[in-house]
């Protein structure tokens, strides 16, 4: 191909065990820029671990994880969540005493009144860039619906909403890529039909997902390519129609 | 009655600073510290071996490092040296652990601090404690007895509202903020790029220095201070306080240490000795440990819950950039 997508992030023979059990087993593919890439495969496939492992919870035994041209390699999480990789957790990981507007404001970067200094000059101090990330959250609400909820505490929040309200607080961290780990999971059919929207409008403008999914036709609107992962391996790679006719991934997920 | 009434509103101050700082490390951050009181402590001995003087071979007490350090200094001393702790045992304890681990360190270390203080006689003057520990600027100021005890209450008041401010300034802070979602869901916060451990072990160094000041400001008004003063379950009376008045919120700690340690504790002091010698006492313990339960239980947030953040108002919709004045969206419960 003359225009090969460059690549965001790039993952290689990237091995994890759990006592004797290799959760994932030297497992090697690569996210595009601009692309949602899926992963799927049955369970106990190492999905998780892998975006564990990716995500940098949890350390590799061995292989490497490099993204945007640097090697986060066992990084630990925050850190490579400051370079920009931002992912969401499978189950809701809101924070519950917060509200809505406080979850989204809390993943900015960098601000101004986070240090110890910074909080004690006071809110003249911080109140300035405050207010210009308020703005900044109340717009994301606006695009994803939940203005009314503003003031909600996120414990509050519904399971879709909750699930809403990790997309938006990941966009506010302003991440090069997101990590969804199967965001689709206990929302009703008509909010998810408008999650996949919005992600398809955040593909567009240029962000970078992998997403976790069990709900293969989903995974077949979405995602371009599509990574299978069985027994700890990826076991094939390409679009969700290339994948989906191989003898392996047929095997795979009818054998388990 | 005079005496009594200063020496309450003295307890109360120095109650209130500790509570802010429990308050800071536990309903803020959510880290369970069952050593406060430890942290207290090594304020308190720092304080009275800085400003005992010299320690000379026919002393009646013995102790490390005697010095006759003047007015403030025994204080910021006794915040410096419980804030070295807390880094020491946060940096082992506070990196890897699981949160409830992290509880159970800290009540063995509370444990084991006891032991060694009253074990090691040299140290601190074993179980029989330090004594005779000079009131600060005593003889200078040339008070009577009574007027030097409101000039202290005064004092711990000044302190008081010095820790106030500082707390309160973490958390109406996005420091505060990035504290409480750390509290609410540590693994989602790190996934946003907060640095956990840093936080946690900066809160638990700014919480122990305010627990070494309370116990400085304490033992300085007291002139004594032994082992029999700082055991394990005070903690809880502290916890209790902050429980009751509402975790997170400063004002509900400052309310809840009106009602439990200084309240309470007080207040059955006076009931009548019944069945036997320390039967009230003993009666106490179980009465905090009953009141933390009936509050988990019925009222979870205390009886001030924490606020959270206000913003201002959005810009009306007319496209125009007037804004409008911030106006409380919660009930007017008593917060700035």
């Amino acid at each position: 191909m003359a225009s090969e997508p460059e690549q965001v992030l790039s993952v290689r023979d990237v091995s994890r065990g759990f006592g004797g059990v290799m959760a994932v087993n030297g497992a090697t593919f690569n996210a595009l820029r601009g692309h949602i890439t899926g992963l799927i495969g049955p369970n106990g496939a190492g999905k998780s671990t892998l975006m564990g492992i990716v995500g940098g919870a949890i350390k590799p035994d061995s292989g490497t994880v490099v993204f945007e041209g640097r090697d986060v390699t066992g990084l630990p999480a925050h850190r490579i969540g400051r370079l920009g990789m931002i992912r969401t957790f499978q189950l809701s990981a809101e924070f519950t005493k917060l509200t809505v507007l406080e979850n989204l404001l809390v993943a900015a970067p960098h601000q101004k009144g986070e240090s110890l200094l910074g909080a004690e000059l006071g809110r003249r101090y911080w109140g300035p860039s405050e207010d210009a990330l308020v703005e900044v959250a109340r717009s994301v609400l606006d695009r994803f619906s939940m203005t009314a909820k503003e003031n909600e505490l996120a414990a509050n929040l519904s399971g879709g909403q909750k699930r809403l309200l990790e997309i938006m607080r990941a966009l506010m961290a302003n991440p090069k890529m997101v990590l969804l780990d199967e965001p689709f999971a206990g929302v009703n059919p008509t909010l998810a039909r408008e999650i996949e929207h919005y992600l398809l409008d955040l593909r567009d403008e240029g962000l970078s997902m992998i997403m976790v999914e069990h709900e293969l036709s989903v995974v077949e609107r979405l995602c371009d390519p599509v990574i299978v992962m069985a027994q700890g391996k990826v076991i094939a790679e390409g679009s969700m129609s290339d994948v989906g006719a191989r003898r392996e991934v047929l095997d795979a997920y009818l054998v388990g | 009655m005079q005496f009594y009434i200063s020496t309450l509103l003295i307890y109360l101050f120095i109650d209130i600073m500790g509570v802010l700082g429990l308050n800071l490390q536990f309903g803020v951050a959510g880290i369970i510290n069952f050593a406060y009181i430890v942290f207290i402590a090594v304020g308190a001995y720092t304080a009275a071996v800085v400003s005992l003087g010299p320690d000379y071979p026919g002393n009646f007490q013995h102790y490390v490092f005697g010095a006759s350090w003047p007015f403030p200094l025994p204080i910021l001393a006794g915040g410096a040296a419980a804030a070295v702790l807390s880094l020491v045992v946060g940096v082992i304890s506070l990196r890897r652990l699981r949160s409830d681990y992290q509880a159970m360190v800290m009540l063995v270390l509370s444990l084991i601090a006891t032991l060694v203080a009253s074990n090691a006689t040299g140290l601190v003057n074993g179980p029989a404690g330090l004594a005779t520990i000079p009131q600060p600027l005593y003889d200078q100021l040339g008070l009577s007895p009574l007027d030097y005890q409101w000039a202290y209450a005064g004092w711990a008041a000044f302190l008081t509202v010095v820790v106030f401010l500082f707390v309160q300034g973490i958390t109406r802070s996005p420091l505060g903020r990035t504290l409480r979602a750390m509290r609410d869901n540590e693994r989602a916060a790190s996934a946003l790029g907060k640095g956990v451990t840093a936080l946690r072990l900066m809160v638990f160094v700014v919480g122990g220095f305010i627990a070494g000041v309370s116990g400085a400001v304490f033992v300085e008004f007291i002139q004594a201070w032994s082992p029999g003063s700082w055991l394990y379950p005070e903690t809880f009376v502290f916890l209790a306080a902050i429980l009751v008045g509402g975790a997170g919120n400063n004002w509900g700690a400052m309310v809840g240490t009106l009602l439990v340690p200084v309240g309470f504790l007080e207040a059955t002091r006076y009931l009548p000795a019944i069945f036997y010698q320390g039967f009230i006492e003993a009666m106490q313990w179980v009465c905090v440990g009953l009141l933390i339960l009936l509050f988990l239980w019925f009222r979870p947030n205390g009886l001030f819950p924490e606020q959270p953040g206000r913003f201002r108002r959005r810009p009306l919709i007319t496209g125009g950039s007037t804004r409008v004045p911030a106006v409380p969206v919660a009930p007017p419960a008593p917060v700035d």
